[in-house]
Order: structure tokens, then sequence, then C-alpha cells
């Protein structure tokens, strides 16, 4: 009974349900990583090579990593700002005799699937370029994870953000950056040595690190251990701010 | 039983709620009136969990809201003042989403039995935001009874209702407690306590400054008002312990060639009284004071 996170899950699955049918969703969760995927990929693309191969290939991968951890992202930690805010609704998970991790676990299974739904959007477009772009378990693995790792942290800001415009801000401050730096547009050995410290600590350089990946290998293992360790620590903290709820 | 004691609790440096301490029987209609701002809401969030009191503890049952809070949680049923419905989600929806939370069983017979309760069964794939403000209560408050709850806690249950669905909706709550349900309600309509509470609790800036019954209350404020107008049009009401003063304070005014009215005292008047909003005292002469 109290780990119950079905009903959090199943409500969030309703909205969902509801904002697909209308015909702007899709469009938006579609527009960014497709003008991405045109203006670098087409435009600035065709004159590069990288590693040997064409740029598509290394973009689009990259371009699903991005477009799972803006969705899982946003979506959880719009969504859960508002309703704790705004609409209140937050009010009846914490009235009812579920726990706080099957709050927590309801919420972050619903923005994995907003996520994967995004994601499986920019797959079906990289199937259609010429890039010779596939899809291995442990590509599937990766996405599964990263869209794990970014619900729980918009659970984090979705519980910590004071009003609506501070979850824009966090997400300016964090997550753009992150889509940029993080080895989704280019690779990282191009990077200058003083700047890499901080980009390896960002999460999503990992996700790109592994999702890239044909088998695994050290260097994968290592990032793996770094998504999972993130994880973690995100689920545990966003728990924590939702035991330690108070109006 | 609900026994709350020594209940505190702040909001930057304004208090607002001060160590309260009182017990709510099994069974009985309980409700908590006050001025706004008084801290009735507050002390409804503390009870349901929302929000932690920095002081104080509560128990229902016997079990202790920061020990056992799922206990407690599964006790309660909530129909908060400021409607918290999805408002994108349809009426059974809404319904369907907080009986899980509550581990409803048989729940499709209890959701159709609850809507049809509240004649809202034709409109059940609606959604809450396409319902009138009347209907969105109406759903709020049915949604707090689906898991039949041995407590209820109401917070202002009738705010901006018309007369007809107030009435309405105090039928449900004096049925509930023919069934056996402790109701907890914050109200400032005064005619509401008066309507359907057991005991009423008086709040006045966060503290309790009146427990007992609607008529012991009364009793103890004064049994009846003198009203009239004063020199500058404004009205004048006292309240008198017995007839014989009341009939003292009628002869006064109206040998001053006022119109008076004298009348028995409700709960309006005890309120006013004990939360010392409205009182005047001029225009009493000091033997008037006395008689009061």
């Amino acid at each position: 009974m109290r780990q119950n996170w079905y009903p959090i899950f199943l409500r969030e699955m309703l909205l969902f349900r509801k904002r697909l049918l209308r015909l702007g969703y899709l469009f938006s969760a579609m527009l960014v990583p497709i003008i991405y995927l045109i203006a670098f990929g087409l435009g600035l693309g065709r004159s590069v090579q990288l590693q040997g191969s064409s740029y598509l290939t290394f973009l689009i991968p990259g371009l699903v990593a991005m477009t799972s951890m803006n969705n899982s992202y946003t979506w959880v930690a719009s969504s859960l700002n508002l309703n704790r805010l705004y609409f209140k609704g937050f009010q009846i998970f914490i009235q009812a005799p579920i726990s706080p991790s099957a709050i927590m676990v309801g919420e972050v299974l619903a923005g994995m699937v907003k996520g994967l739904f995004a994601s499986l959007l920019i797959i079906i477009v990289g199937f259609l370029t010429p890039s010779g772009f596939s899809v291995t378990p442990l590509f599937v693995i990766t996405l599964l994870l990263n869209c794990f790792l970014f619900a729980n942290l918009g659970v984090v800001t979705g519980m910590l953000a004071k009003s609506h415009e501070d979850t824009a801000t966090y997400s300016n401050f964090f997550i753009m950056p992150m889509a940029f730096f993080s080895g989704t547009f280019f690779p990282l050995d191009k990077v200058p040595a003083f700047i890499k410290p901080i980009i390896y600590i960002l999460p999503l350089t990992h996700a790109n690190i592994v999702i890239r990946k044909a088998a695994m290998d050290q260097e994968g293992l290592i990032s793996f251990a770094v998504l999972i360790i993130c994880s973690i620590a995100f689920f545990v903290y966003g728990s924590r701010l939702i035991k330690n709820y108070t109006e | 039983m609900i026994k709350i004691s020594g209940l505190t609790k702040y909001y930057g440096g304004i208090t607002a709620v001060n160590d309260l301490s009182f017990e709510i029987k099994e069974g009985e209609v309980f409700g908590l009136l006050g001025p706004n701002g008084a801290g009735k809401t507050t002390t409804i969030k503390m009870l349901t969990t929302l929000s932690r009191p920095d002081a104080g503890s509560y128990m229902i049952d016997g079990f202790d809201v920061v020990k056992d809070p799922y206990e407690i949680k599964s006790r309660i049923g909530v129909m908060p003042q400021e409607n918290n419905l999805d408002r994108e989600l349809t009426a059974y929806e809404n319904l369907l989403i907080y009986g899980m939370l509550h581990g409803v069983k048989d729940m499709k017979k209890k959701i159709t039995d609850t809507l049809k309760t509240i004649d809202l069964w034709e409109r059940r794939d609606s959604v809450v935001s396409g319902l009138s403000g009347g209907m969105q209560r109406r759903l709020l408050l049915a949604r707090a009874f689906l898991p039949e709850p041995s407590i209820l806690f109401l917070d202002e249950p009738t705010v901006g209702l018309d007369p007809q669905m107030r009435r309405h909706i105090w039928d449900i709550i004096r049925k509930t407690r023919v069934e056996g349900r402790t109701v907890v309600i914050t109200t400032h309509y005064i005619e509401e306590a008066e309507a359907l509470c057991d005991r009423v609790g008086i709040l006045s800036k966060g503290s309790l400054i009146a427990l007992d019954t609607p008529d012991n209350l009364k009793a103890a404020v004064g049994r009846y008002v003198v009203e009239f107008l004063d020199g500058d049009g404004r009205l004048i009401q006292r309240i008198c312990k017995n007839y014989n003063n009341a009939r003292k304070v009628t002869k006064i005014v109206r040998e001053r060639g006022k119109g008076v009215i004298r009348r028995r005292s409700n709960l309006e008047d005890v309120f006013v009284k004990l939360t010392g909003e409205r009182i005047e005292r001029e225009g009493l002469s000091e033997t008037e004071k006395g008689i009061l």
C-alpha cells in the first residue's frame, strides 16, 4: 500500500494522453532537435568529417541523449512545480497513505515515458537520414538510464523551485549548457584541457560517451557508473524533499 | 479520538497558530470558527499532515502524526478550501486517482454511487474545468468521502455557494454524522456552525479563546441581545447575561427616545463578542456599562 506509485503514474499518463491529442505537443517536442539536425547535421555537417565517418553519424546519438534529457527533465520539473504551487494537486499525494519514494517513483516513471516518447521521434528521424544510425542494446540501456536520471533531477527541481519562473532559471543554467557542452555537437577531445574537468562533472557527458559506444569498454563502464551514482543521488535527494514537504 | 496538545506554527516571524490544545470526540461534528486570518486553515493543514507543526503534538486513535503519519493519513479525508481537483481530468478520473491513492476497494461501484449522490453521474466524462463552481465543490466534497475515512476535514466547505447548494452540502454532512463519522469543519459562516456543530472552538489570532457547545457558549456570554442605533446611525448590539439585564438596557435606550429591539442571542453574537470585533463601547453612560 505504501509503495503504491501507480496512481501517481496513471495521473500523469492521463494528462499526457490529453496533451498528445493536441497537435502542438508533438510538434514542439520534435521542433528543437530537428532544427539542430538540419542546422548542424545537414548545414554544417556536410563539410565535416569526424573520426573517419560523417558528422550525422556522430550527431544523431547525441541528439537522442539530449532530447531524452530535455523531455524527461522539463516535463517532470514543470508539471510537478505547477501542481505543487499553482494547482495544489500535490496536496492529495502528501495526504494519501503512501511513502515519499512511491510519489517519487510514480513521477519519475511518468517522466521517463515522456522522455522516451520524444526520443523515439528522433530515433525515427535518425533512421530516415543517410547516417548509418543503428540501435544497439547498449544504446537502449543508456537511453533508459539517461531518462531515469533526468526525471529524478526533474523531481528535485520541481520540489525546490519556489516559482514557475525558477524552473526556467534552473533549466537555463544547467540543462541548456549541458545540451551544448556535453559532447552532443562536438567530440570532447577537441575541448581545451582546462574546461574538461567541468565538462566531466556534467551527467549528460557520460550519457553521450556510453550511448556512442559500439561495445562496452573501460571508459564506458566508468561513465555508466557515474550515471548510476547520479541517478541514485537524485532519487534519494528527491524523496527526501518530498518527505520534508510542509506548507 | 483526536488529541491535540500545544500545537504551534510560525510563518516568518508571525505566530499563525499558538499553543493549541483540545480534543475532538469520536462521532462529533466539531467546528473551528474564527475571523479571516485567525489560523483556521493553518490548523487544518497541520491536522491533515500538509504542514509540519513547529511545536506540540497531534494524535488520532493513539497514533502520533510524526511517528505514524500513514496511520493518520489512512484515517482522514480532506476537502480543502482551495479547489485542488485536476482541472484537465474528468470528474470520473479525479475520483479514480484519489480512490487509488487511498486503496479504495470495489472502486467502480463506489465512484458510480458517489457521482450519482452528488448529481454528477451525467457529467462523469466532463473535464473539471468545464464544470460549474458548485459542481466542482460538490466533487471536491465527494472526493473526500470516497475512501470512507473515519474523520473528515472540511475547510470552508460552502464558501461561495448559493443558499440551496449550501443546504444540500449541509444535508450531506448531517448524513455522514449519522453514519458515525467524525467531522471537523472550519467556517466563518456562523449559521453554518450553529446548524451543524456539536461543539465549536473559536480561534482568534492563532489562539483558542473558547470551546464549548453552541448553547453553552450562548449561556456563558449572554442569552439576550439588545440592538439600537446610536447618534451616528451605527448599530449597537449589547449582549446581556440574562433577561433582567436585557430589560434594563432596553428601558434606558427607550427613555432616550430611540427604537430598540430585544432578541435572543445567536452564535454570531457570541463570536463577535469573543473575537472583540464590532463591539462598541461608546454611546453608553457609566451606569449602562455597569449594567452590562
